[in-house]
């Protein structure tokens, strides 16, 4: 009895794999027939080869730009500093674009820290080198900044707010070489630097420059931008003797100079109005 | 017996496969008869409907004339007749249109039903939306609190969402290097905190959608969402200020409101890719910056805390979504 038993399981399990073999097959089948009607659309359709988008506003192509701008930095630690400037820009394409982004420093408020430090830390022997008597007097201060740089729009389309109002918008990467003004605490050497009053220097940072940007098209002639921008290199924010000393360098010397500047992730948002020339765009194909 | 059966599943395994290529056969045959060729029967018979049909082609000059077609009786020339106007002019010549009415209906201005972008890409109601996504700090220069999170929705439209939302911070939390530079030169202490976990309940609305054209080659679409929630955030103060005497253990759960604005990317139907901005809006409790004088009351926890800002974490979320189920129909076409 349990032999035949064995016999018919066998025989239901050979069956049943039959029909699951059977199954996969037809649904291969299936599947394969499906996904080949969607190529050949793809491929043969009236719409092979067309572009996704036709009659397309080129609001970049073959057009200059100029843009004022506001931009304010982040995450600062010891001074925020807001740029008044602008940019201008040829775009060859409507991907591609080259020109130059710059401004002033025109506000650079004190953070609370800075504030804090000013009220509560004792001058003495102790912080002789590093506090001066007006502390927000030797806080760094990003003073001018002007950036060559090229801008890549890969992303164009538009977008409704609440189904009613339609804009225009594209999303574009820029990438440039940076030159920053910066005051920064001058150089000094033992008595030298415990003086109540810091003696500041200018100097010129290089550095790389890069983000990413939305532009909202509001008509032909007018757009509105926003805009991240990252611009990393090393400073001495506070004008602290911080490095230069100990076995590796990573304690203070009694000396502020170039091994005091330390590395800044540094990084700003812009908004700005956007005014192209000629007014009219042309339109893809 | 077996025969009959093996030929009925050929049958329908020929059926099987043939099915879904009958659409494509529509690709490669013959282009079908408009209707107004001819009507249905003359597209079956590849003949133009003979006269009388009710659909007649009269802009095509190349339609294939009909032999056996009955020329149209035409009426007999009323030189009183309006030449535009037709039989309601014979009716009553009043009512007859006249030349000038025709060009002031030309040049009515026409209220099209035009939509800049079309049917949504991803219908969201009626589906859960799992989001995972990893997470770090955006206004925190003293202490970044990275963190990886959940969301889980539920649309109730296509736009307006409930869910819950989850961060994990515990063990990720980073003291910048940038506090003890600050204290050893200035001896001058920042209070920090540092977060276990947040847990809230939320809503999402969806404002905005569009698509994009990458490089006028192909085309994604992508919402923005706005969101708002409550819920809690379990914090503790880092003791900086007299380490010595000072060590908080407990982390305690504090009202947290949520605000944020983010960026969906749909990648198909189902998957996206998102970017938040969440604000966390909490009162903190921050460690004393005073230390005691007597060695009793600096080891005393009653003097330990100070004070009870109003506090904003913003945080940039960078993540996934899917959203189940995977696939959904719509009920109209456009």
């Amino acid at each position: 009895m349990s032999a035949e038993n064995s016999v018919m399981k066998r025989h239901n399990l050979r069956s049943a794999a039959r029909f699951v073999v059977a199954g996969i097959v037809a649904l291969g089948v299936l599947g394969a027939s499906r996904s080949a009607k969607a190529e050949e659309i793809q491929i043969t359709g009236p719409l092979a080869g067309a572009p996704p988008v036709r009659k397309l506003r080129l609001q970049r192509q073959g057009r200059f730009e100029i843009a004022p701008s506001f931009s304010f930095t982040l995450l600062d630690e010891y001074r925020r500093t807001m740029v008044v400037g602008g940019s201008l820009t040829y775009n060859a394409f409507d991907w591609l674009g080259f020109g130059v982004w710059g401004g002033f420093g025109a506000i650079a408020p004190l953070t609370a820290l800075s504030d804090n430090v000013n009220e509560s830390s004792p001058r003495n022997t102790r912080t002789a080198v590093n506090v001066g008597r007006d502390f927000g007097a030797q806080v760094s201060k990003l003073t001018w900044m002007v950036v060559p740089q090229v801008q890549v729009a890969p992303f164009r389309g538009k977008l409704a707010i609440f189904g009613k109002l339609f804009v225009d918008t594209d999303l574009y990467l820029h990438l440039g070489l940076g030159f920053h003004g910066l005051d920064e605490r001058a150089d000094c050497d033992g008595g030298g630097c415990v003086g109540a009053d810091k003696t500041m220097n200018s100097r010129v940072a290089i550095s790389p420059n890069f983000g990413l940007g939305f532009k909202f098209y509001t008509n032909n002639l007018v757009n509105f931008g926003l805009e991240y921008r990252a611009f990393p290199f090393s400073w001495n924010r506070a004008g602290f003797d911080q490095r230069g000393g100990g076995n590796d360098g990573k304690f203070p010397d009694q000396k502020v100079n170039g091994d005091d500047q330390t590395f800044k992730f540094n990084q700003m948002i812009s908004l700005s109005v956007g005014f192209a020339l000629p007014a009219k765009p042309k339109l893809s194909e | 017996m077996k025969s009959i059966r093996r030929v009925a599943v050929c049958l329908l395994a020929v059926a099987l496969a043939a099915v879904p290529l009958v659409a494509n056969a529509q690709k490669g045959g013959k282009k079908p008869t408009p209707a107004a060729a001819g009507g249905a029967a003359g597209a079956a018979s590849g003949t133009p409907a003979p006269a009388g049909t009710d659909t007649i082609e009269v802009d095509d000059p190349n339609a294939p004339k009909d032999p056996n077609a009955k020329p149209p009786e035409t009426p007999p020339a009323d030189p009183n007749a309006n030449a535009g106007g037709g039989g309601i002019c014979d009716i009553d010549p009043t009512a007859c249109p006249k030349q000038s009415d025709i060009k002031a209906l030309a040049d009515k201005k026409v209220n099209a039903e035009v939509y800049a972008v079309e049917q949504e890409f991803a219908l969201k109601k009626g589906r859960f939306e799992l989001n995972p996504y990893g997470a770090v700090t955006l206004n925190d220069q003293f202490v970044s609190h990275p963190a990886f999170g959940l969301t889980a929705n539920y649309w109730i439209t296509n736009v307006l969402a409930i869910g819950i939302n989850g961060n994990l911070f515990a063990g990720l939390n980073v003291d910048s290097d940038f506090n003890f530079q600050n204290r050893r030169a200035t001896r001058v202490a920042v209070p920090l905190t540092e977060y276990q976990w947040s847990a809230a309940a939320q809503f999402t609305y969806v404002p905005i959608y569009g698509k994009f054209a990458g490089f006028n080659a192909f085309i994604f679409n992508y919402d923005v969402y706005a969101l708002g929630g409550v819920g809690a955030l379990a914090t503790r103060p880092i003791a900086v200020i007299d380490p010595d005497n000072r060590k908080f253990e407990s982390f305690t759960p504090k009202i947290d409101f949520n605000v944020g604005l983010g960026l969906r990317i749909a990648f198909n139907k189902w998957f996206a890719a998102t970017l938040e901005l969440r604000d966390h809006i909490y009162i903190e409790q921050l460690e004393s910056i005073v230390v005691p004088r007597s060695q009793t009351e600096q080891t005393n926890p009653d003097t330990w805390f100070g004070d009870k800002p109003l506090t904003n974490h913003i945080q940039a979320q960078l993540g996934v979504s899917v959203f189940l189920p995977f696939g959904f129909e719509y009920r109209l076409p456009r």
